[in-house]
């Protein structure tokens, strides 16, 4: 038995924590209202009707479809462009004095205060979810790719140096390498930002996707639908987030010292 | 708890990369100009735009316009209905009370998990299932909950801010050094005054850290909730900006959300050097 339980450890833990929230959520709802909190078995009834029934004209899969969409998009071109911009900074000063001070500005405005200007700017179509997506995730890229070029340890630069690499070799083959944890530890935060800006682009004007799921239940006062969105969109965003993890195991297989 | 540690270490980054990043700042002080230039650049190259029209004066207003438009909005109430400051003060009370709350049902209960297996069990399945899901999700239920007022805002800035002070205390106080813990124990310290005297001190500069995530997640999930239903706050006031088109009221709420946001964390930082003497035990 002991052995069981050590074996299957990893997928033991999470697995009992969530049947003992289920239990938990099970016998709260048994004491309140079914509208206030409705049982497990409620959601679960309520999510094989939304499979079977369109919400709006748009079946749940292709609402998912259309987050991923907007996230994927939105992440790709904060990848495109963040990363050599905040490569560039941590590696170049004069880059750094020039986009500095207006990347400072902008910084500290939240990806979601942009969203009455993005509408304004490119509508209720998806150019303004996409940019929002993009906003949230740029920063945090362009953030995690500087710091991990400012923190490359200069002893190896100096090592390439005196063995006659060039500027550019230093750069690509001993740099950035060397940074590649910080980089994706920014491309993992990004993609969870994209995934938390999406939500709330799709929720102040959307016809579709998750965000538009749960406002609608809450239009239709269906707190069975809400819990039903919430649940899609927290095991989506976990999802995302292990399908990264696994990407950065192919591609640093150094990095073991974090898990 | 993989993903924790790497939020941390990444925080953790980004607050000594500032000290070092001073220190740059004042060697490299003959290339400062460049970065003045630049963004003297940048604020010209906005005014063009506007100048000569390539944009909609229904898209975007000038910076010379936005400064206008933030010195009027101090006495202005039109559009949107109320003064700036009395729409900051609205946003700042909300997300000061839902993080106060965060941090003081958060630190404590992250610790307990860390120190004790027994609490950890107990809260761990709880904390498991919210973690995944944004705060910016819970909006619609809690309205539901708690209706349109401060107490469902509250809720969700809580929420937000709740996470990463669990998450960072549990962290800080699971990397004591065993070492430590060993040598009050030889000299006869119960398990709780190690907890008190071992425990809670080496895992403080990680509760610094995940306050201020947990700060940066409650101003951010503030604005969301501010944008979805309220009749103040700045959320408000750029939501309001959207609805009759008034670009320059969009830009100084967004510049105002910033430089908000960007004090509270240099306060707390502040505060942090205040309580740096305890870092050595770390």
């Amino acid at each position: 038995m002991k052995r069981f339980f050590t074996r299957n450890s990893t997928w033991l833990a999470p697995a009992s924590s969530i049947c003992a929230f289920v239990l938990l959520w099970q016998i709260v709802s048994l004491n309140v209202s079914a509208e206030f909190l409705p049982s497990p078995l409620a959601v679960w009834n309520e999510f094989i009707r939304l499979m079977n029934n369109p919400i709006g004209g748009t079946s749940l899969m292709e609402h998912v479809g259309y987050s991923l969409q907007r996230v994927l998009i939105a992440f790709a071109l904060a990848i495109l462009f963040g990363l050599p911009l905040g490569l560039l900074m941590g590696w170049n000063r004069i880059c750094e004095k020039i986009v500095s001070p207006i990347f400072e500005v902008l910084r500290p405005i939240p990806p979601i205060a942009w969203i009455p200007i993005a509408i304004l700017w490119l509508g209720v179509a998806e150019g303004s979810k996409v940019f929002i997506c993009f906003v949230g995730a740029f920063v945090i890229m362009i953030l995690n790719s500087y710091t991990g070029m400012r923190y490359v340890d200069p002893l190896l630069i100096d090592a390439a140096k005196s063995f006659g690499a060039s500027r550019s070799q230093q750069f690509f083959n001993v740099a950035v390498p060397a940074c590649m944890p910080s980089i994706f530890a920014g491309v993992q935060n990004s993609l969870s930002m994209a995934w938390m800006c999406v939500l709330a682009a799709e929720m102040v004007g959307a016809r579709e996707g998750v965000g538009y799921i749960i406002i609608q239940g809450m239009d239709l006062n269906k707190s069975t639908m809400i819990l039903v969105g919430m649940i899609l969109i927290g095991i989506i965003g976990s999802l995302l987030a292990a399908a990264l993890r696994w990407v950065e195991k192919l591609l640093c297989p150094w990095r073991r010292e974090l898990v | 708890m993989q993903q924790t540690r790497e939020d941390n270490n990444m925080a953790s980054e980004t607050v000594s990369l500032e000290v070092q990043r001073e220190n740059y700042f004042i060697k490299a002080s003959k290339e400062n100009w460049i970065s003045v230039v630049s963004f003297i650049l940048f604020l010209v190259a906005w005014e063009c735009t506007c100048y000569f029209e390539l944009v909609g004066p229904y898209q975007l207003v000038p910076p010379s316009e936005v400064v206008t438009v933030l010195f009027d909005k101090f006495t202005n109430p039109n559009p949107d209905g109320a003064i700036l400051h009395a729409h900051a003060i609205a946003s700042l009370s909300l997300a000061l009370m839902g993080f106060l709350i965060a941090i003081v049902i958060g630190v404590p209960l992250g610790l307990l998990m860390g120190w004790y297996p027994q609490v950890n069990m107990l809260a761990r399945p709880l904390f498991d299932a919210i973690r995944p899901i944004p705060p910016i999700a819970w909006i619609p239920i809690a309205i539901l909950w708690l209706g349109i007022g401060m107490t469902a805002k509250a809720f969700i800035i809580f929420l937000a801010a709740f996470v990463p002070c669990v998450i960072n205390s549990y962290t800080g106080i699971r990397l004591t050094n065993p070492v430590l813990t060993r040598v009050a124990e030889i000299y006869g310290a119960s398990n709780f005054e190690t907890f008190c005297k071992i425990g809670i001190p080496s895992a403080v500069p990680m509760i610094f850290t995940g306050m201020k995530l947990s700060l940066n997640a409650a101003w951010t999930t503030l604005v969301a909730a501010e944008l979805l239903a309220a009749s103040e706050g700045l959320g408000f006031m750029i939501q309001q900006g959207r609805r009759l088109a008034r670009p320059d009221v969009i830009i100084v709420g967004m510049l105002v959300i910033g430089f908000l946001g960007a004090f509270m964390s240099w306060l707390l930082t502040r505060i942090e050097a205040r309580f740096a003497s305890s870092r050595r035990l770390a």
